[in-house]
């Protein structure tokens, strides 16, 4: 029994370290071999995140489509696995196999900080993205701001909550840079200023949909009412309005996310959810590509710069909707 | 007074799950008002569906000496190819067979493996578990997939008052409990987990007993990816992270013994819903999401510590018996 206990405790406690192993990190395109042609290639990786977090695969598809409109750049794209451990080894891993630039989409920004300044010590060009690591002297970042992302929320429900409100938060991974910054805007631009409004729950859904569900469908019955549903990202928004879906007394609830995913432009438009902030993977992804061709190509030496952060409300959805048809993210 | 002692000491013994459910409901019914509302009820026993249909495979499994850590994945997979067939067909007949298919196939090679192969269960099932995740990505590039229409009907829809997730679960568990107990299939799904040499010994096909363990866990997980995507009204390739280790969780505190043999249908039902308790009522009350997990943490540890101390007591009392009898026989 004991033999047994033993055993599985340590395949609890292995699993995460085999689970990254099912899935190594291979490239998603083929490596290229050196080219003899005229025009100079040049390799780049493409570090992402997570390839299972929905908004870095997004991220991840349009870095990809977006680099073969460069024919002299070859872009390899490697899965951190949400490890810091295993992301840090990438980037290792691109510094060893000679890459021309790196981008690192940081799982959590301190973290790969310094392995970012050994990309830039060995001479590599380095761009953080997604969020950007900054004050690395000589690297270059593409990126949307978490904080103001969450804070054109906030401030268009400074108005819009009404009186005495009560409202419930779902955060994402505790930890995670993007979710840690949306709260804390939330926080200093909202809660701050509107202390009639009492947080009646607070969980951390991890920005998933069916993890927000649950929380959301004890919240209503713990609850006489709630005024509005604050969400760090748009999948865990549309968790909980799935719950009160039909419910004419949630009719009115007012509810916040981030990202513009298709599923919150939908709700949007169907007059369910109140406003989010489009993080648009496909602009991060052409200006990465945009700045990489810069730098390899001698025009920049270093460049930091942001995609917008518009806010999507009723009024303006059909807009946004038709960018991202346009783009093929909306079908 | 020795009667009476005997008396609780076989209510200890054989109800002591129910009995800390029931002490469980008395104290959350007391904690919040709101714990007892039928729909608070109703709640909890829909958001309970899903993985307490795959603590049930997961129990037939453990009784057999397996484990399946791939189902929360294979779930998934399940999950998205019958939301995509919906898509593509229109038919939920279709949509529900496509995601039977998918979980069965993944535990046909999950009893390949581990049967034929001879492969350590939770080496197996574990990459069929980032194979299975895997292959859900890849197909929808990891995008959720929307606008489900009435697909959604067998996650949120109801008979009369009763949540449709609710009747899959009854019939699940009403199912499970019948072939346990009263088929052939049952009694040697205990013999192989209790002594694997002795069920080839005494003419039972170990096979046959683990390739239909894993096909009849295939089909529960299968269904369970219907009723998750429906309930969710999406089709998510990252959703069901870790449910395999709920299900677990539940077969565990129900008494289902991680060393084969042990366990029973009423055992990981009440074990599903204490779990589902405390999940319920501290989110009612509005325990801190780090509070929660800790809480979690405590009672599976709790639960294993009580499995091996009454394991240890068994022993002892059947080693005495034996001492005993030899004794008696000198």
């Amino acid at each position: 029994m004991k033999k047994t206990l033993l055993s599985v405790f340590s395949m609890l406690l292995v699993i995460p370290l085999l689970a990254g192993c099912g899935t190594t990190s291979k490239p998603a395109t083929p490596a290229p071999s050196d080219t003899a042609s005229s025009q100079k290639t040049y390799k780049v990786a493409y570090i992402a995140r997570a390839q299972s977090d929905s908004f870095a695969a997004w991220l991840a598809n349009s870095v990809k489509d977006e680099a073969q409109k460069y024919p002299n750049i070859k872009l390899e794209v490697f899965d951190g696995q949400a490890n810091d451990d295993k992301e840090n080894s990438m980037i290792e891993n691109a510094i060893t196999s000679k890459y021309d630039l790196v981008i690192v989409q940081p799982n959590s920004g301190e973290s790969q900080r310094p392995y970012v300044e050994k990309v830039v010590n060995a001479g590599i060009f380095a761009i953080t993205t997604n969020a950007r690591i900054s004050g690395i002297k000589g690297a270059s970042s593409v990126d949307a701001q978490p904080y103001e992302q969450a804070g054109v929320n906030a401030r268009a429900a400074l108005t819009q909550v009404p009186q005495n409100a009560k409202v419930v938060v779902l955060q994402g991974p505790s930890g995670n840079f993007h979710a840690d910054e949306r709260r804390k805007s939330w926080q200093k631009e909202f809660f701050d200023k509107r202390p009639d409004v009492k947080i009646v729950g607070e969980q951390i859904a991890n920005w998933n949909k069916d993890e927000a569900m649950k929380y959301m469908e004890d919240w209503v019955q713990a609850n006489d009412k709630i005024d509005a549903v604050i969400s760090m990202n748009d999948n865990m928004a549309a968790g909980a309005l799935e719950v009160v879906k039909g419910n004419p007394k949630y009719e009115h609830m007012l509810a916040y996310g981030v990202d513009g995913t298709a599923e919150a432009m939908f709700l949007i438009k169907e007059g369910r959810m109140t406003s989010t902030c489009l993080q648009n993977a496909n602009e991060l992804a052409e200006k990465l590509l945009d700045s990489s061709n810069k730098l390899l190509t001698g025009k920049e030496k270093e460049i930091n710069t942001d995609i917008g952060n518009p806010l999507v409300n009723k009024d303006n959805v059909d807009q946004y909707i038709e960018i991202l048809k346009k783009s093929g993210t909306i079908k | 007074m020795s009667t009476g002692n005997n008396f609780w000491t076989t209510i200890k013994k054989k109800y002591s799950i129910y009995l800390i459910l029931i002490a469980l409901f008395i104290v959350c019914s007391l904690a919040n008002p709101n714990f007892l509302s039928v729909n608070n009820l109703t709640n909890i026993s829909r958001q309970l569906a899903v993985t307490t249909i795959l603590a049930l495979g997961a129990t037939m499994l453990i009784i057999s000496g397996m484990l399946d850590l791939s189902s929360g994945s294979v779930l998934a997979l399940a999950g998205v190819f019958a939301v995509s067939a919906y898509k593509t067909t229109g038919s939920l007949f279709i949509a529900i067979i496509v995601g039977i298919l998918t979980a069965v196939i993944c535990n046909i090679i999950n009893a390949l493996m581990i049967s034929t192969f001879k492969a350590p269960p939770f080496i197996a099932t574990l990459a069929m578990l980032t194979v299975s995740r895997g292959v859900a990505l890849l197909f929808t590039k990891g995008q959720n997939i929307l606008q489900l229409g009435h697909f959604t009907v067998l996650g949120q829809g109801s008979i009369g008052v009763i949540p449709i997730p609710i009747i899959f679960l009854v019939v699940i568990a009403v199912f499970t409990w019948y072939l346990l107990n009263h088929t052939r299939f049952g009694r040697s799904l205990y013999a192989v987990g209790g002594n694997e040499e002795a069920s080839i010994a005494s003419g039972i096909n170990v096979h046959k007993v683990k390739y239909t363990a894993f096909i009849i866990n295939g089909i529960f997980v299968g269904l369970a990816g219907v009723l998750f995507m429906s309930r969710v009204n999406a089709g998510l390739p990252n959703g069901a992270i870790n449910y395999e280790f709920t299900a677990l969780t539940a077969a565990i505190i129900g008494g289902t013994s991680f060393s084969g043999g042990v366990g029973t249908v009423g055992g990981t039902l009440a074990g599903a819903f204490i779990v589902g308790f405390l999940d319920n009522i501290m989110n009612l009350t509005n325990v801190d999401s780090y509070m929660q997990q800790i809480v979690r943490g405590s009672i599976i540890a709790l639960a294993v510590i009580y499995d091996i101390h009454t394991r240890n007591r068994r022993a002892n009392s059947m080693l005495g018996r034996i001492a005993d009898k030899g004794a008696t026989k000198k």
